[in-house]
């Protein structure tokens, strides 16, 4: 339990640290993942479910796509920007 | 502002807040120990009064059914909203190829890959529709039942591709689906207006304490939240997971 919540603060400041954001997704879902397991612990398996999923697929994926549609660049270049 | 005025506040922040925080955490109730009846009373009355073994579906479902409702088709606002701003810049077409980031090669789908997740879907799917089966008996229910059956469908996306995972889960299927099951959940509520009690009362038989179909209206609703959960999300997912496609919007206008 202790160990847990170390754990679980050490994901977070990992969170933080992390300066690459698509390392940083990485570290948001191994968050979420000791999260989920912390609320089993507590007696909360409802919520364990749910975190689960959100927490380790939902928000990282969205995440990630929107890193990727942002990466893609797809406005459309003026000549003079063109690099 | 500088670097060093930065830490300088956020140190100032530190030395005002970690001992609030201390002194909180020392001060909380042991766990378990919680002051308020609503739990105790819950846990008590729900599995006389309404033949269910998951006190927390009981409160979803039927003493708290008309949150639930308003959660239903919040949950149908957003991802409406969502399809709505994207599909309007982006169009409706479904053919656009993968898009690829500059100078970064689009490497095939490995066959470790795709074995994996083929094998895994269909398990995760059918381990969803089982979590939101036994929403009544066990932890679990129709939103953690429908999320796990809309994680199965990212699998696929994660081990087809593009082209199959738009084959197989047609997003006009799933539109249907969320908007049947936030429907569904309405109507089981307007089912007891029809013989003048009030929305959402249990009018079903209410079965046997620890049975699967044990609940009432209850299994009802919470097949509907499931319905519309596994769409909706599938939707969101499949929305977003567009974005990376292609721009082709240019021939869309």
């Amino acid at each position: 339990m202790a160990l847990l919540l170390l754990l679980a603060a050490a994901a977070g400041a990992a969170v933080v640290l992390t300066r690459s954001p698509p390392r940083q997704v990485f570290a948001m879902a191994a968050n979420g993942l000791i999260l989920a397991v912390l609320f089993e612990i507590l007696q909360a398996p409802d919520v364990a479910l749910a975190e689960i999923v959100i927490g380790a697929v939902a928000l990282p994926l969205m995440f990630l796509v929107i890193l990727a549609s942002s990466r893609m660049d797809r406005a459309p270049r003026r000549p003079d920007t063109e690099r | 502002m500088n670097a060093e005025a930065r830490s300088l506040i956020f140190l100032l922040a530190c030395a005002g807040l970690v001992p609030a925080v201390v002194v909180l955490i020392l001060h909380l109730p042991k766990f378990g120990a919680h002051a308020l009846p609503y739990g105790d009373l819950i846990n008590n009355s729900a599995p006389r009064e309404r033949h269910v073994a998951n006190a927390v579906s009981a409160v979803n479902f039927d003493y708290r059914a008309i949150d639930t409702l308003g959660e239903e088709f919040l949950l149908l606002g957003a991802v409406t909203g969502t399809v709505v701003l994207l599909r309007s810049k982006r169009g409706e077409r479904a053919d656009a190829p993968a898009g690829q980031v500059e100078g970064r090669p689009l490497r095939p789908r490995s066959d470790a890959v795709s074995g994996v997740t083929r094998l895994l879907a269909p398990v995760t799917a059918l381990f969803g529709v089982n979590v939101a089966l036994h929403g009544m008996t066990t932890p679990g229910g129709g939103f953690q039942g429908g999320v796990i059956i809309a994680s199965a469908m990212v699998m696929v996306f994660l081990g087809e591709g593009y082209r199959s995972w738009r084959k197989s889960a047609p997003s006009v299927a799933f539109d249907a689906t969320e908007g049947a099951g936030a429907a569904l959940y309405a109507l089981c509520g307007c089912a007891s207006l029809l013989v003048g009690l009030p929305f959402l009362t249990n009018l079903l038989p209410l079965g046997t304490l620890r049975d699967v179909f044990s609940g009432g209206l209850m299994l009802i609703e919470n097949a509907g939240v499931t319905l519309a959960v596994a769409g909706g999300f599938t939707v969101l997912f499949g929305e977003f997971l567009e974005e990376t496609r292609v721009d082709c919007r240019s021939d869309d206008s």
